[in-house]
């Protein structure tokens, strides 16, 4: 029985590897917002922040991690066949050689600077909230900056409650809670809006316009826990600590929905506190935020917004 | 030691003792007993651990004692282990105050950082946080300071009256040492009845009474531990070669005086720099 | 070392093993043990059952994140806490996967890793290479291991004490952050974890200190510190870690526990307190923790790498200083855990560069072993195959340790499978694979028989291939965005979860091999021999009998100038 089992395991291994396959094809067409079904890379990016982030992992650092791996890697090739026993049945007895402990010391350092500089660009873009005049990294992380970024116009300040996120539009002095659908496992799958995925659907979304520096403050009720603000395709995560307000921003160029989900351990329903943005246009932003204002109703002023598809 | 074992080097090769898994035994009826002791169910299994973890330190160190004093035990290697052993453990015990100091300078250099809003709403935007009245630094505090400044030169006294087999300035050094060391227990238990703020509710209440009261709990050892040397002193141990049991309690006891110092001038001193103080 | 310092250690050796009426008997032997190889050995059978226990508990979480949804916790919690009503038992669920998250870490970390290496392997062996009859502390000796028992026995109870209010066990993670591990879990679960991790810390400090003391003191006549074999180095660098960092956490956790039950505030916001303080001080000691994790294991490669080449090894000095090198770095790049906190733009800098400094001595380690094989006349036993699969796995989980140590790159990777990845390819595949390793190198020494070498190699491919196929797949995932320490996740991450689970079902197999190649082994009793190795095991404890006489060295050997190392 046991290993009826495991025979069927090792199929189910096998064919996991060949599913692979047509995952490694489509790597191209991930969908935004969400992870696709097999996705092996960084979700696509709408934010000039996360253009800079798949710009230096995808290159800086993929390319001296596996190259390193792959030069290790052949190293032990060549070692186990040109120095096994039988190929080699005296062994050499040098135990020094100054020159390689040079190389093999001043070459990581060269490496590990080619991969700072970027690092420095891309760290400093995000904990530098635009003020309009100065100028991002995108894309082109060995650049010095050519993207330019709006200083901000919208403060939303996101709260994580046990367990749930709750968003005020600070300027406008509006806020509501924002739930995932469902709560029973099984009623998670009955109660997802269409054609949004189950576990990141929530019943509210935060909605933001489209092209606009967005400012979020993060943070946590004073007596509750920390959670993680995090949306992959903006490049944001930011913990939600109790008592401190911390800050981050995005300014996404594309309309659609964004989901994150908490990514601080929070207590048992972590994993159920997803984060959705919705960024609309400005137009549908003005007249949302407007009836938001009004009514200080969520669900008759997301009305005014044209359904989802 | 076991004669029949003929050994041709100067190392110490323990018998097999009871004491160390009885120790242990009584460390997990302590722990238990001491969740129990929190969670106020009772007290008792708690206090019944602790009585056997002190009953197993005493017996553990009766035998040291012995071997210390059969006169083959501790060959000068061995004592030289000793001394490492004591050194390093030490060392642990200046970690242990290091995340204390960090936890009272948390609050010392960040009381007013912006992004903290519920700490600033607490203090107030000052240090101490708002309500909390220091004391004076120059007060009891200084006095105790004085205390055990003074009890280190008498541990001295009593070091090299050792050495000069000088038997009852040895005695007088360590009395009046383990004196010093009770009364700067009981000055710190005078001030504390006397705080302007609580342990529980405020940071500056935490920090500061875990901070010296982890160091009041350290004198205290440290005043055990010279008692113990000064009842072997009375019984005739040590020799002006030979008293590593005396020394350790005097590296251990400036141990505890520096740390008062860091204490005395980093919370007392320097934190109430400017502030008014009763 | 000398010939005539070996012909007089292996005469004493055997001469003693004849004539030693005194050696302890029975339950004694063990219990009231003052002897540095049978506490070793004691050390090492705690850490074989903590490993299958915690290698159990990953077993369930496995199988639960093998499909999206909720499969077998809300079962195993109705079954273990007799919930019968649904919806109840679902959150019972929810909160027993992470109180198995959390307690399968602490416990392979804690109880499974520390006392194989520096329990069991350090106990056993630095003494021997150092040429010491025994250790400095024997009764503190035997106090750190008995402590560890008692350790683990308060972490199995906190499993069965409530922790968050109307639920079972501490589900917070073996970070222990507040305030979920203080006002989020008021009940005592919580506070038997963190007494545990008290006593387990004693337990370690106690062990380090007789071991560097040890080390320090107790070397032959002749073996300077700079002869001494590079094991001990690493038994040296990693008791000073031990001695250094552990302290630290036992403030903090003494923190939580007065915040807990007494009212303080040091991480209460309320109060004044900073929930963030505790994961400075939590990863003052967390970062060096790891280094403890592995730093033995760099020792006991150095060794098999050595041994299996016939030849010495390249750039010993370099070799042992990059150790020391990793260990006083790695008490200054903690940080690097906290880049979501809100930790300044410059705070982070520094972080980020003194992280990434580290990978310049562990290079150096890694390309001294690949130089020590280079020319050598290299037979793949046993302890080789795991000593080289250590060194590419090793690398792997290093070089994604300098993707996260990019504060930039890590705002997309924290807190998600990533990390999860990266530190299951240094430890899993890390530091199991040196202690593997460790075993069945040092197997015929301890024991006095050998293995089957056709068991071990299946042990060992079995599990290459298994924990591969666990944790490489964890990469994607994180990539793609999921966060860790979630019990059920969007239905896009299916795939990868489920090649996960299955690699564990293969690494499960593979540990069964491992405990019938130990049965086994135990009950063929093929004599090993003193030294099966042959001529490139050149440290101490080859030139005695296998197993060495209770009391070694009765006769202190001498080391001339010649290399000992
Ligand atoms: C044995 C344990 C171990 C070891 C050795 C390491 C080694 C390293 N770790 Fe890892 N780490 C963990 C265990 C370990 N880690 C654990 C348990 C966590 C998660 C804790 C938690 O949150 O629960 C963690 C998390 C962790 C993080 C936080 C991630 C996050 O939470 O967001 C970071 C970030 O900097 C990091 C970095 C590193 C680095 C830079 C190294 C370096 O030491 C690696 C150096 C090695 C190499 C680089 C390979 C060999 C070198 C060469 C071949 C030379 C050439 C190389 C270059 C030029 C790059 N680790
Ligand atoms: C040494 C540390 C170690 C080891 C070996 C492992 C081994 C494994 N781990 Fe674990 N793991 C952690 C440390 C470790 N882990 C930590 C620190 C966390 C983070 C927890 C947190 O988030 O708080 C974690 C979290 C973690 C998660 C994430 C959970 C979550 O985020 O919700 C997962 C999920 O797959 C997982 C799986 C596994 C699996 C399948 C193995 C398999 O490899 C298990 C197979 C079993 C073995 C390899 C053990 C064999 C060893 C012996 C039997 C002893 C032998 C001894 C001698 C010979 C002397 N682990
Ligand atoms: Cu909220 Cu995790
Ligand atoms: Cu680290």
């Amino acid at each position: 029985m046991v290993t009826g089992q495991f025979v069927r395991k090792l199929g189910a291994a096998a064919t996991a590897m060949l599913a692979l396959m047509p995952a490694f094809a489509s790597a191209q067409e991930i969908g935004k917002g969400h992870p696709e079904p097999g996705q092996f890379h960084l979700q696509q990016s709408v934010t000039p922040i996360m253009d800079s982030i798949v710009a230096f992992h995808d290159g800086p650092l993929m390319w001296t991690i596996t190259l390193i791996v792959l030069f290790v890697l052949a190293l032990l090739i060549v070692i186990v066949l040109r120095f096994n026993a039988k190929a080699n049945p005296v062994p050499a007895r040098f135990t020094h050689n100054t020159l390689i402990e040079v190389v093999w010391t001043v070459l990581p350092i060269v490496v590990l600077i080619i991969i700072a500089i970027p690092s420095f660009g891309v760290l400093s873009d995000q904990l530098t909230t635009p003020d309009g005049e100065r100028k991002y990294l995108g894309a082109n992380i060995f650049s010095f900056g050519e993207v330019e970024v709006p200083a901000a116009s919208v403060t939303v300040k996101a709260s994580g409650e046990q367990w749930y996120w709750n968003y005020e539009y600070v300027d406008e002095g509006v806020a509501f809670d924002s739930n995932i659908l469902g709560s029973a496992v099984d009623s998670y799958h009955q109660t997802i809006k269409p054609n949004q995925p189950r576990l990141l659907a929530v019943d509210n979304e935060l909605i933001v316009p489209v092209d606009t520096t967005v400012r979020m403050q993060v943070t946590s009720s004073p007596s509750g826990v920390i959670h993680a603000f995090a949306v992959p395709s903006f490049g944001i995560k930011i913990d939600a600590v109790p008592g401190r307000l911390n800050e981050t921003w995005f300014n996404s160029r594309e309309t659609g929905l964004f989901y994150g989900q908490c990514s601080e351990l929070c207590g048992k329903d972590h994993a159920f506190m997803p984060i959705a943005v919705r960024v609309v246009t400005a137009e549908e932003y003005q007249a949302f935020i407007t009836a938001f204002k009004e009514s200080r109703d969520y669900a008759s002023a997301v009305a005014v917004l044209p359904a989802i598809q | 030691m076991s004669a029949a074992i003929e050994k041709n080097h100067d190392y110490h090769m323990v018998e097999p003792s009871p004491w160390p898994f009885v120790m242990s035994a009584a460390v997990l009826v302590m722990m238990i007993g001491a969740v129990f002791f929190m969670k106020q169910w009772t007290p008792w299994l708690f206090f019944i651990g602790l009585a056997a973890v002190i009953y197993s330190f005493y017996a553990w160190w009766a035998d040291v004692v012995k071997e210390a004093n059969d006169g083959v035990s501790h060959t000068p290697v061995v004592q030289m282990h000793h001394r490492y052993g004591m050194m390093l453990f030490i060392a642990s015990e200046v970690m242990f105050f290091v995340a204390w100091f960090w936890a009272y300078f948390d609050g010392f250099f960040r009381f007013d950082d912006v992004e903290q809003y519920a700490r600033v709403a607490f203090t107030g935007g000052h240090w101490p946080p708002a309500g909390i009245e220091l004391f004076d630094p120059f007060h009891l505090p200084l006095f105790n300071t004085l205390i055990l400044l003074t009890s280190g030169t008498t541990v001295t006294w009593a070091h090299h009256a050792l050495l000069e087999n000088d038997r009852q300035g040895l005695r007088w050094g360590l009395a009046l040492t383990v004196m010093l060391g009770v009364l700067f227990s009981y000055v710190q238990y005078l001030e504390y009845t006397h705080a302007g703020f609580s342990f529980s509710g405020n940071l500056y209440g935490a920090t500061f009474f875990m901070a010296t009261g982890f160091h009041g709990f350290h004198v205290i050892i440290g005043t055990i531990f010279l008692a113990v040397c000064l009842i072997r002193a009375e019984r005739g141990d040590f020799t002006p070669q030979r008293h590593l049991g005396f020394e350790f309690a005097a590296w251990y006891w400036h141990f505890v005086d520096v740390v008062w110092l860091f204490l005395f001038a980093s919370i007392y001193v320097w934190g109430s720099w400017g502030v008014a103080t009763h | 070392m000398s010939e005539a310092a070996h012909l007089e250690a292996h005469a004493t050796g055997h001469d003693h093993a004849a004539h030693d009426h005194h050696t302890p008997t029975g339950w004694r032997r063990w219990v009231l043990s003052t002897n540095h190889k049978d506490i070793g050995i004691m050390y090492l059978v705690f850490s074989i059952v903590a490993g299958i226990v915690g290698g159990l508990l990953s077993g369930f979480m496995r199988m639960e994140l093998q499909e999206p949804g909720i499969q077998i916790f809300h079962g195993l919690a109705s079954m273990v806490y007799g919930i019968s009503d649904p919806s109840g038992s679902i959150d019972a669920g929810k909160q027993m996967f992470n109180v198995f998250t959390t307690a399968h870490a602490l416990i392979m970390v804690f109880f499974m890793v520390m006392p194989a290496t520096m329990g069991g392997f350090a106990n056993y062996f630095a003494p021997l290479m150092v040429g010491a009859p025994d250790t400095a502390f024997p009764r503190i000796n035997n106090i750190a291991f008995w402590l560890l028992p008692v350790a683990f026995i308060l972490l199995l109870m906190s499993l069965f004490f409530e922790g968050a209010p109307g639920s079972t066990g501490f589900g917070g993670g073996w970070t222990v952050y507040p305030p979920l591990s203080t006002a989020g879990h008021p009940g005592p679960a919580m506070d038997f974890a963190i007494l545990s991790l008290h006593v387990a810390g004693v337990s370690s400090i106690l062990g380090a200190i007789n071991l560097i003391t040890t080390i320090l003191n107790m070397r032959a006549p002749g073996m300077t510190i700079h002869k001494m074999p590079l094991f001990a180095w690493s038994v040296l660098v990693t008791g000073f870690l031990l001695l250094l960092a552990l302290p630290v956490l036992a403030g903090a956790i003494t923190m939580l526990l007065t915040d807990r039950n007494f009212g303080t505030t040091f991480f209460a916001p309320e109060g004044g307190g900073d929930p963030v303080l505790f994961q400075h001080l939590f990863w003052f000691f967390g970062h060096p923790e790891v280094y403890i994790m592995i730093l033995p294991g760099f020792g006991i490669v150095s060794h098999i790498v050595s041994t299996f080449s016939r030849k010495p090894i390249f750039g010993y000095m370099a070799m042992a200083y990059a150790m020391v090198a990793i260990g006083f770095v790695g008490f200054v790049v903690w940080a690097h855990h906290m880049y979501t906190t809100g930790l300044s733009l410059d705070v982070q800098r520094y972080f980020v560069a003194a992280t990434m400094v580290i990978a310049v001595p562990t290079g150096v380690k890694i390309f001294s072993w690949i130089a020590t094989m280079w020319g050598g006349s290299i037979t793949f036993r046993l302890p080789m195959l795991w000593a080289i699969g250590f060194i590419f796995l090793f690398t792997v989980g290093g070089v994604t340790g300098v993707v996260l140590a990019n504060a930039g790159a890590d705002r997309a990777l924290h807190d998600t499978y990533y990390v999860v990845a990266h530190f299951h390819y240094v430890l899993s595949l890390g530091a199991v694979f040196s202690i593997f390793a460790g075993w069945y190198y040092w197997y015929p020494k301890m024991f006095g028989y050998m293995y089957n070498e056709f068991l071990g190699k299946l042990h060992f491919w079995t599990m290459f291939v298994g924990v591969n196929l666990i944790f490489f797949p964890q990469h994607f995932l994180g990539l793609a965005g999921m966060p860790r320490r979630y019990i059920d996740y969007p239905d896009a991450f299916t795939l990868w979860n489920r090649v996960s689970s299955i690699g564990y079902y293969v690494t499960f197999v593979a540990m069964l091999i491992f405990f019938y190649a130990t049965w086994e082994a135990s009950r063929k009793k093929r004599p090993a021999g003193d030294n099966p190795w042959g001529d490139g095991a050149t440290t101490l404890e080859w030139t005695l009998s296998s197993p060495p006489p209770f009391h070694q060295f009765s006769t202190l050997p001498k080391i001339d100038s010649t290399n000992a190392h």
